[in-house]
């Protein structure tokens, strides 16, 4: 698991263009949106099509993104139980 | 019409009213000289180039006259870089669009990122012209004195092609 929240970290990082920011600055557990990385609705469209790309996973349910969103420990918990590649 | 402010932000750094300012690229500028926008970091270049040229020029204005100014830019390319890095998202056997690209593929954007950093509520507009003409440029500023009374104008040019290819030449207007 510690392996794919630094992957998804990294990932982050580099969809959200979060120049300023490593791995090591991000809270594993911290709340992605609203505080913490205080990310926007553009940032969230950008995480679900993460998830597709890298993942294989496509969000059908839009109610369980705000608990899939969460933070970057709740993302890669749903990515193990879901992920397609 | 007065000029107050002139910047000029090219590869080889920026200058303000005159002096060579710094040797720093668009980043590197904003590092400088702003480096409290987190939010810089998502846009695209064509807005980083705008962003930190009004950085530099307004920070001598006040919060009220900034309220009632108006930013009128112009360039040739459009947002043409980013059009064609959106394209690449969406061609060829991946379809993964995205969102964060998508939002700036339009010229008019630099405009809008402006105002909202510096809380300016008047008009905003941005033309694309086939070449820099100084001349109608002026012209289109100075038409919004005649039809509004903006405190000033912020306006100019604002092109960008690559790392090694871009120009800011922006200056504030006034009556």
């Amino acid at each position: 698991m510690d392996n794919l929240i630094l992957q998804l970290k990294q990932q982050i990082i580099e969809a959200l263009n979060l120049e300023d920011l490593t791995p090591a600055d991000i809270d594993a557990e911290a709340p992605l949106f609203g505080e913490g990385l205080g990310l926007d609705s553009i940032d969230a469209l950008e995480l679900i099509v993460l998830l597709e790309r890298e993942y294989g996973i496509r969000l059908s349910n839009p109610a369980e993104g705000k608990e899939i969103f969460r933070s970057v420990a709740s993302i890669a918990s749903y990515v193990a139980d879901n992920r397609k590649k | 019409m007065k000029t107050i402010a002139h910047v000029r932000v090219t590869p080889e750094g920026a200058v303000l009213d005159g002096n060579h300012i710094s040797d720093a690229s668009i980043t590197g500028l904003y590092r400088e000289f702003a480096g409290d926008y987190p939010k810089f970091f998502k846009m695209d270049n064509l807005c980083r180039l705008g962003f930190v040229a009004a950085e530099l020029l307004l920070k001598g204005t006040s919060a009220e006259d900034r309220a009632d100014a108006a930013v009128v830019l112009f360039n040739r390319n459009g947002s043409l870089v980013t059009d064609r890095n959106y394209q690449k998202t969406i061609s060829g056997g991946d379809f993964f669009p995205s969102p964060a690209l998508f939002v700036y593929t339009l010229a008019n954007i630099v405009t809008g990122e402006i105002a909202i950093r510096h809380k300016i509520y008047g008009e905003t507009s941005f033309y694309v012209m086939p070449a820099y003409d100084p001349g109608q440029m002026d012209d289109i500023a100075e038409d919004l004195f005649l039809t509004s009374s903006p405190s000033f104008v912020l306006t100019g040019w604002v092109d960008y092609n690559d790392d090694n290819d871009y120009l800011a030449d922006m200056k504030i207007m006034t009556r």
